[in-house]
C-alpha cells in the first residue's frame, strides 16, 4: 500500500511538472517543402511549436489534391490547401473545414514571356496556354479572359503537369496559368527570360487566401488547433520582423531551400503571409464562393459556416 | 494467363504441326470448350461483370462510405448518362492514341525479335537495350517525351509503344530461340539454310509465343497512352482522371476507369478473335477471353 501510494505520488508530481511531452501533430503540406511554407519551418525550427507544447511534423504529398482527402480521412491532422480548392471539396461532400490562413493574398498569376507576341490578355486569343491540374484554373482563365472580352473557346488549354516553366520557355505554349508570382516568375528569371504576369485579383477574380490550413470537420474542436494557429502567428510576426534570421532558418532546415530561386521566394512571400492566420473574412469568403458559383464549378455558394471557422 | 506453361499440341510422334492444318478445329464448332464449363464467353463475361458490381453495391450499401472516398455503383451510373459526351469523347482521343501506340509497339517488337531471330549475333547488342527500354519508369521519361514530341498524339503514342514493345519482342524472341530441337535436328540433316530453317521452322514454332507477347501487350496498351495524358495533354481519358482527382469527383474517375477497363478488354479481344482466325492452332488455355 505504501509503495502504492509512493508510486502515485510520484505519478502525480511527473504530470504537474511544467516539462510534459509535446502533443504530436501532422500537418500534411500542399506541395514539397518550399518558401511558402516558412511561418511552419519556422515555428518548427525556431522554437514557437515547442513552446505550445506542440512536436509537429511537415509531411510533403506527391499530388496537391490529396492532403485534404487525407486529413478527411483521419491520416492526418492539419492540411494545407488552397481556398478555392476547399469550396470544390466541399461540395464533393468532404467533411473538411478551414480554420486558419498561410498565404492571405493569391499566388496565382497568367504568365506569357516578355518580348513573346502576347503583350495584354487580349493577345491570348487564338494561342495555346498551359495550366497544372489545381481545380479552378479554368475559371480564373475564364473570367481573366472575359475582363479583355474574350472567351475561354478563343484559347487552347493545355494539361503541362507543373512543368509550367519548361512548357513556357521550351515555346510547347504561350502562357501559363496557375504559375505562383513568388517562385514561376522568378524562375524564369533565373533562367535568363523575363515574365510578363498578369493578375487574376487585377483583372475580374475576386481576391482570396492562396493557402489556408484545414482539417477535419468532427476534429475542430481539438484544443491542439489554437495552439498551432498560435505557433504559427507569433513565427510569421517574428519572420516579418526578423527577415534576415527568419531566411537563415529557412535556409538551414534543408538542402533543397538553400538555393537563389528560393531566396528571392522567401522575400517574395513574406509580405503576403497572414499576419491574423486565425482571423476569417466572411465577406471575402462570400465574394469568392460568389465567383466559384457563376463560373459554375459549384451549384451554389453554400454559407461559410459550411467550410470556414475562425480559430480562437 | 500463360500459354507458355503449356506445351504446344503435338501430334502423336510428338513433332509439333507444323502448318495451320485446318482439321482439328474444336470439335462442337466452338460453341462449348473444355475448361469454359460450357457458358458462351459473353456469358461468362456478363456474369464476372454482374458479381462485382453486386459485390461493390453490397459493400458501399452496408458501409456506406463518403462518396469521395467509394462512389456506388449508382452514383458512376449516373455520371455516365450526364457526362456521356465528355466522356466518349475522350474516350475516342485515347483509344486511338492506344490503337496507334499497339501498331506501333508491336511492329518495333516484332521486328527486333526478328532480327535477333535471324542474326543470332545481334542478341547480345540488342538484349540490353531491350531491357532498358523496359525497365525505365515510364513515368519518368514522360515528362521529357514530352517536351521532344510536344503536348499532342506523338508523345502519347510512343509512350504506349514503349509499354507495348517489350512484352512482344521478348515473347516472340524467346520463342524463336526455344524452336523444337528435334526439328532442328532434321533440318540439319537436310542441310536447310538457316532462312529456311528460319521460315519453316522457327517462325512457325514461335507464333504461340507472339500471341501471348499481343495478349500482354493488349492489356498494358492503356498504360502507356493514360500516363502520357497526365503529364500533358489539352483531352483523353488520362486528363478527364486528374481533373476529376483533382476536384474529389471520385464517381467522374470510376467512370474514367471504368471505360479504360472496357477499352483493354475490347483490345484483349480483338487480339483473341484476330489469333482464332490466324492460328486456330495456337494454344489458348487459360489464356484466351473467348
Amino acid at each position: 500500500m505504501k509503495r502504492l501510494l509512493a508510486s502515485a505520488a510520484l505519478l502525480l508530481a511527473l504530470a504537474s511538472s511544467p516539462v510534459r511531452a509535446a502533443d504530436g501533430l501532422t500537418v500534411l503540406l500542399d506541395w514539397f517543402v518550399n518558401p511558402d511554407h516558412a511561418p511552419l519551418v519556422v515555428a518548427r525550427d525556431k522554437g514557437m511549436f515547442a513552446a505550445e507544447g506542440l512536436a509537429v511534423e511537415l509531411i510533403a504529398p506527391a499530388d496537391p489534391s490529396a492532403p485534404p482527402r487525407l486529413v478527411a480521412a483521419g491520416q492526418a491532422d492539419v492540411a494545407v490547401s488552397y481556398e478555392p480548392q476547399l469550396l470544390l471539396a466541399v461540395k464533393e461532400g468532404l467533411p473538411i473545414l478551414r480554420f486558419a490562413t498561410l498565404v492571405e493574398t493569391p499566388l496565382n498569376t497568367v504568365m506569357a514571356l516578355d518580348g513573346g507576341p502576347v503583350r495584354t490578355l487580349a493577345d491570348l486569343k487564338g494561342r495555346k496556354v498551359g495550366y497544372s491540374v489545381a481545380g479552378f484554373e479554368d475559371a480564373v482563365l475564364g473570367s481573366m479572359l472575359e475582363s479583355v472580352g474574350l472567351k475561354l473557346t478563343d484559347i487552347t488549354l493545355i494539361n503541362v503537369n507543373f512543368a509550367l516553366t519548361a512548357a513556357l520557355v521550351s515555346g510547347e505554349v504561350d502562357a501559363v496559368v496557375g504559375g505562383f508570382r513568388n517562385f514561376e516568375a522568378t524562375e524564369l528569371d533565373l533562367a535568363g527570360r523575363k515574365a510578363r504576369t498578369f493578375y487574376p485579383e487585377e483583372n475580374g477574380v475576386p481576391a482570396y487566401d492562396e493557402l489556408i490550413y484545414v482539417a477535419a470537420r468532427a476534429k475542430i474542436a481539438d484544443p491542439r488547433l489554437p495552439r498551432f494557429v498560435r505557433a504559427v502567428e507569433t513565427a510569421t510576426a517574428w519572420m516579418i520582423n526578423h527577415p534576415d534570421e527568419a531566411w537563415e532558418i529557412v535556409r538551414k532546415s534543408d538542402a533543397k531551400l538553400d538555393d537563389e530561386l528560393n531566396r528571392r521566394a522567401f522575400f517574395d512571400t513574406l509580405p503576403r503571409f497572414a499576419k491574423r492566420p486565425g482571423a476569417l473574412d466572411v465577406g471575402r469568403a462570400e465574394r469568392l464562393a460568389a465567383f466559384l458559383a457563376a463560373r459554375g464549378l459549384i451549384e451554389t455558394a453554400p454559407p461559410v459556416a459550411d467550410y470556414a471557422v475562425a480559430t480562437r | 494467363m500463360s500459354p507458355h506453361l503449356t506445351a504446344p499440341p503435338r501430334g502423336p510422334d510428338g513433332v509439333p504441326r507444323r502448318k495451320p492444318t485446318p482439321s482439328p478445329r474444336r470439335p462442337g464448332g466452338g460453341a462449348a470448350r473444355p475448361g469454359s464449363g460450357g457458358l458462351r464467353p459473353l456469358t461468362s463475361l456478363l456474369l464476372v461483370g454482374g458479381v462485382v458490381l453486386a459485390a461493390w453495391w453490397a459493400l458501399v450499401a452496408i458501409t456506406a462510405p463518403p462518396p469521395f472516398m467509394l462512389p456506388g455503383p449508382d452514383r458512376v451510373a449516373r455520371v455516365f448518362v450526364t457526362r456521356w459526351a465528355e466522356l466518349a469523347s475522350n474516350a475516342a482521343v485515347t483509344g486511338g492514341e492506344m490503337a496507334i501506340g499497339l501498331a506501333l509497339g508491336v511492329a518495333l517488337g516484332m521486328a527486333t525479335a526478328l532480327l535477333t531471330g535471324l542474326l543470332p549475333w545481334t542478341v547480345r547488342l540488342i538484349q540490353p537495350l531491350v531491357v532498358v527500354v523496359q525497365a525505365l519508369p515510364v513515368f519518368a521519361v514522360a515528362p521529357v517525351l514530352v517536351l521532344w514530341l510536344g503536348f499532342g498524339l506523338a508523345s502519347k503514342v510512343v509512350m504506349a509503344a514503349l509499354v507495348i514493345f517489350f512484352p512482344v519482342a521478348s515473347a516472340l524472341s524467346d520463342a524463336i530461340a526455344r524452336a523444337d530441337p528435334g526439328l532442328l535436328d532434321l533440318a540439319r540433316l537436310h542441310h536447310a539454310t538457316t532462312a529456311q530453317t528460319f521460315r519453316h521452322i522457327r517462325l512457325p514454332g514461335a507464333v504461340p509465343g507472339l500471341i501471348s507477347g499481343l495478349r500482354m501487350a493488349a492489356t498494358l496498351a492503356p498504360i502507356g497512352a493514360i500516363i502520357g495524358e497526365w503529364v500533358g495533354a489539352s483531352s483523353g481519358l488520362g486528363l478527364m482522371m486528374m481533373h476529376a482527382n483533382a476536384r474529389m469527383q471520385t464517381d467522374v474517375m470510376f467512370a474514367a476507369l471504368t471505360l479504360v477497363a472496357a477499352m483493354a478488354l475490347l483490345l484483349r479481344l480483338a487480339v483473341d478473335l484476330l489469333t482464332r482466325r490466324w492460328a486456330p492452332w495456337a494454344p489458348e488455355s487459360g489464356g484466351s477471353l473467348l
